[in-house]
């Protein structure tokens, strides 16, 4: 079967009764379950997994895909309103989203995630459906000094995420590179800084740092503040934006479509790494960049659009060489070698119908998500009109329950607290919060990456300038470290 | 509740029986039995609970929710079964937690390997001789795979290989050192005479360690068949031996020759089984053999054994426990031989 | 004391990346390589003391700003602790005294210590909210929370 019978047969599976029926199920299951504390897409598609056993495998496999989308976008939820990110690929839309919610337009902090997520889910469906087969060798040319260059280069943007001293951003980069040293070491299996303490043992889980650090912090904010009540109460919940708004989101829009989808593509990048990226290099960019972080419209739309963009990006290994790139991938993959069809490069070729299938009802999906949460947004919005001393309280809540149901322990409820009184201490002293969670997040894997390929090149550390991809994001690294330095130095000298 | 009323009455019944035997005449013989019929036969009072000391969706959670499924969907259990995820420590949080629930013989937990490695490896402060063994399932095999364009064509030359130039192989493996792809392969090699600590091991996860042998980065993959197969159709990859006994049955997997039948007298076997609390009564353990007897002959887990790919296990309690100390035994030899002594029990 | 708050800061995570530094010693190798468990957190140790001398030099003159946000959360301290005893309080009853009765009690103390006053209203609410969650995780979506004393 040639690719266009292949799209015909996949646009009869999505456009049928059922597989429109099941893509409005998963994405509305999705949403619903994301919104939820601590629950994103790897326990939304594990919990769905037992429904899907006696399904058609295309039919289980759009429904999937439908929860994935929807657990995605319903995580930008509580980020927004709460600063509480339910899920890592959340975070950045935090730095934006809650200072505009906070400012009375959670309506359209809302509606710029929204339409931003289906931009960067459109794109990249239609990015996926071109060069799915082509990208396969792409995704397979990172080794592990890719992978370290890759991360360097993200972390050199730290500087960038603060406002403040540089000195302060790049301590607290340190700090979350310490933090992510706690637990097991994945290259020898030592454990470090555990203290004999198996909760430890696997590290600190990065939600616990995540709502430590943004959402109990924000608590003892709200805490100071708790007579004051939110300004411009009566447009809460309006979701209009300006045709300046529209023109601000373009861009972002596009580029990160791309760029998302790119990292998206690499094993192990995905969705949290691509809104950072994504997040940053906007700032760069931007003529404006002192407007991110008060509730810039491109600082909301460029994360959102890059981690919906990854998502479907993290398909293209799946689908065309059966590697799991993320953890949600991962847990996918187990759940079609229940429905017997076992993901490998020769997917596309064997099941078409399937494959094609998937990809249109990812495009419905998109559609149904935008159309289904825009009326809702109004009334979403409205969270925040509860009282502060009530609000305070069930945000409390919502943190722990979302902590508890990752590890069901309460070793992680009091770490959790501890973060928050941490994160508070920072905001306090104006250490940047957002270098330490970006360090926590890429320092593992850039350890990671560069003792693996110091084992495999024996200690060579040539290896890093004689691979060509990884020499040039290197020099990158290094420009984009050093030049806002220079660039400093000379203002403030002069 | 309405159950545990229940077997009160059937104890109660049973005394009142054995006090009327009593009475009546002296030698009663076997009709009344021993004991009464809370020690004969223990039926569980509350719904079980079915411990996967990992995340959603990983290997321990698929095996305690298919378990757990076919349980109630073949009807061998009449209480409510649930799955609990306890995430943490690579298992240790918990085993901890289940082995907090002595005399609770409504928990158990889904095992495999990694019970007898991580404690071996001083990272949990409980092994399996503080579980009581139930009844293993499932067995499952590693593999080990090398690009379709590789120069070695079966163990043999690589184990030659490797013996000479060892800092030039690199092998890959999900699992972190000295735990199940390092210790299968460092197993196998140790058969066919390599030293197993001049082994070069990198750990990847999330996917890049098939990534590592694609692209060249990595020389060996180190992980399970399942994995395999698809790589193998699609001729990117050749498997060079696999670490069951005997070639398993099945479409592509019948071609993976076996370690034993290239002269290399060594196996690896990925059990799956399950254990409870420590110090439980043989009534208790009688109870979930049988439960787990009847979940493994049916039809459910036949299906279920065969979209996975695992191989029928089944052992109950004793030999289960038998096997878990020699599995024990040689582990530590080989952590030993690793070269990978952490002071673990 | 010190002059200013960076010097005092400064001063501090010197002696935490002492502290780590002496437990990174401590981590034994196993590999043969250079680059060792302890590699990075070695150079994370060494990098946090060099960036906090630098922190303890540089002249930052704090805004009027950041001094009145540390007056202000100095003045709330009371409210502060008070709610993270409570949260304090919150952890440690959640297993033995369950998900639903541990969540009613601290929403209903912590909401009427921050100064809610709609004693009807918040009984509602720190009943309904737990109860309603409690019900989605445990019975639509399979995750057990602990049901503690309640004969649920």
């Amino acid at each position: 079967m040639g690719t266009f019978d292949g799209i015909l047969s996949g646009l009869s599976v999505a456009f049928s009764v059922q597989g429109m029926l099941f893509v409005l199920i998963g994405v509305f299951a999705g949403t619903f379950i994301g919104m939820m504390p601590g629950l994103g897409p790897i326990s939304a598609i594990a919990i769905m997994i037992p429904l899907t056993y006696n399904m058609e495998p295309t039919v289980a496999l759009v429904l999937m895909a439908g929860v994935y989308y929807g657990a995605v976008f319903g995580g930008s939820t509580s980020s927004i309103l709460l600063n509480a990110p339910g899920i890592s690929g959340t975070v950045a839309t935090a730095f934006d989203g809650y200072p505009m919610a906070q400012n009375g337009q959670a309506g359209k902090a809302l509606a710029i995630a929204a339409i931003s997520s289906f931009a960067g889910g459109t794109v990249s469906v239609v990015l996926l459906m071109l060069f799915a087969p082509l990208l396969a060798s792409v995704a397979i040319v990172f080794g592990p000094p890719e992978y370290f260059a890759l991360m360097l280069l993200g972390l050199t943007a730290i500087a960038s995420l603060s406002d403040g001293s540089t000195i302060k951003a790049l301590i607290s980069a340190v700090l979350g590179l310490m933090f992510v040293t706690i637990g097991m070491d994945s290259q020898t299996g030592t454990t470090r800084f555990t203290f004999n303490n198996s909760n430890l043992l696997e590290g600190i889980d990065f939600l616990v740092i995540a709502l430590g650090l943004f959402a109990i912090a924000e608590i003892c904010n709200l805490i100071v503040n708790r007579k004051k009540t939110i300004k411009n109460q009566g447009n809460i919940g309006s979701l209009k934006l300006s045709k300046q708004d529209f023109k601000d989101m373009s861009g972002p829009m596009t580029r990160q479509s791309f760029l998302g989808f790119i990292l998206g593509v690499l094993p192990g990048a995905g969705a949290t790494i691509a809104s950072f990226i994504g997040y940053i290099t906007e700032k760069k960019i931007a003529k404006r960049p002192e407007e991110f972080g008060k509730g810039a419209v491109k600082g909301i739309s460029a994360p959102e659009t890059a981690n919906n963009a990854a998502t479907s990006g993290a398909f293209v290994p799946l689908l065309s060489l059966g590697i799991p790139g993320s953890g949600t991938t991962a847990v996918l993959l187990g759940a079609l070698l229940v429905l017997n069809v076992p993901p490998g490069p020769l997917l596309i070729e064997e099941q078409p119908d399937l494959f094609w299938g998937v990809i249109i009802s990812m495009y419905i999906g998109n559609v149904f998500l935008l159309i289904l949460n825009l009326p809702l947004i109004p009334y979403i919005a409205k969270v925040l009109l509860i009282p502060r001393p009530m609000l305070i309280s069930l945000v409390i809540m919502f943190s722990m329950i979302g902590v508890y149901s990752i590890s069901f322990s309460t070793f992680d409820l009091y770490l959790l607290l501890a973060f928050g009184v941490i994160g508070y201490l920072m905001k306090l002293y104006n250490f940047p919060a957002a270098p330490l969670i970006l360090a926590f997040i890429l320092g593992g894997m850039m350890e990671e990456s560069f003792r693996q390929a110091m084992t495999i090149a024996n200690d060579d550390l040539t290896v890093f300038f004689t691979r060509p991809i990884a020499l040039s994001m290197l020099i990158v690294a290094l420009l984009s470290f050093l030049v806002p330095i220079i660039r400093q130095k000379k203002t403030t000298s002069a | 509740m309405k159950h545990s009323k229940y077997w009160i009455g059937a104890g109660v019944l049973s005394l009142s029986v054995l006090s009327a035997c009593g009475s009546g005449g002296g030698d009663s013989s076997s009709g009344g039995g021993d004991g009464g019929g809370e020690e004969e036969n223990y039926e569980p009072d509350s719904s079980l609970e079915i411990v996967a000391p990992a995340g959603a969706g990983g290997g321990w959670d698929t095996v305690a929710r298919s378990a757990a499924e076919g349980l109630e969907k073949e009807e061998i259990v009449d209480q409510g079964i649930g799955v609990v995820n306890r995430e943490g420590g690579g298992g240790a949080n918990g085993w901890s937690y289940i082995h907090n629930q002595a005399g609770n013989p409504e928990y158990s937990f889904v095992a495999s390997p990694p019970l007898l490695l991580v404690p071996l490896n001083g990272q949990s402060e409980y092994s399996y001789e503080d579980f009581t063994p139930l009844s293993n399932m499932i067995a499952d095999y590693g593999a080990f795979a090398v690009t379709e364009d590789s120069k070695w064509d079966d163990l043999n030359d690589l184990f030659d290989d490797m013996k000479e130039n060892p800092d030039d192989i690199t092998v890959v493996g999900e699992s972190s050192p000295g735990s199940m792809d390092h210790m299968q392969f460092a197993k196998i090699a140790a058969g066919a005479g390599v030293d197993p600590s001049t082994i070069k091991y990198v750990s990847a996860q999330d996917g890049s360690a098939l990534t590592n042998l694609l692209n060249g980065q990595a020389d060996v993959y180190s992980t399970g068949i399942t994995e395999t197969v698809e790589q193998v159709r699609a001729g990117d990859v050749k498997v060079l031996g696999i670490t069951a006994e005997e070639r398993l049955e099945g479409d592509t997997v019948s071609e993976f020759p076996t370690a034993t039948e290239q002269g290399i007298e060594e196996t690896f076997v990925n059990w799956r089984g399950f254990l409870g609390p420590p110090d439980m009564s043989d009534a208790e353990i009688a109870y979930y053999e049988e439960t787990f007897k009847e979940l493994s002959e049916s039809d459910y887990w036949q299906e279920t054994r065969q979209s996975y790919a695992w191989e029928e296990n089944y052992m109950d309690s004793e030999e289960f426990e038998e096997f878990l100390a020699e599995e024990e035994e040689s582990m530590q030899d080989l952590l030993d031989e690793v070269g990978i002594d952490r002071g673990g029990e | 004391m010190f002059r200013s708050a960076n010097k005092m800061i400064s001063m501090i995570l010197i002696v935490i990346a002492i502290f780590y530094l002496y437990l990174a010693f401590q981590i034994p190798a196993f590999a043969t390589g250079m680059f060792t468990a302890s590699t990075m957190p070695k150079a994370a140790g060494f990098l946090l003391i060099l960036l906090s001398i630098f922190l303890f030099f540089i002249k930052e003159g704090e805004s009027e700003e950041d001094q009145e946000k540390r007056k202000e959360a100095g003045q709330h301290i009371f409210y502060l602790g008070g709610v993270g005893v409570m949260i304090l309080l919150y952890i440690t009853l959640l297993e033995p005294v369950g998900f639903i009765l541990a969540s009613t009690i601290f929403i209903f103390l912590c909401s009427l210590f921050m100064g809610y006053r709609k004693h009807i209203v918040n009984a509602v609410t720190s009943i309904v909210f737990p109860l309603t969650l409690y019900l989605v995780f445990t019975q639509l979506l399979n995750i057990s929370l602990p049901p503690g004393i309640l004969p649920l």
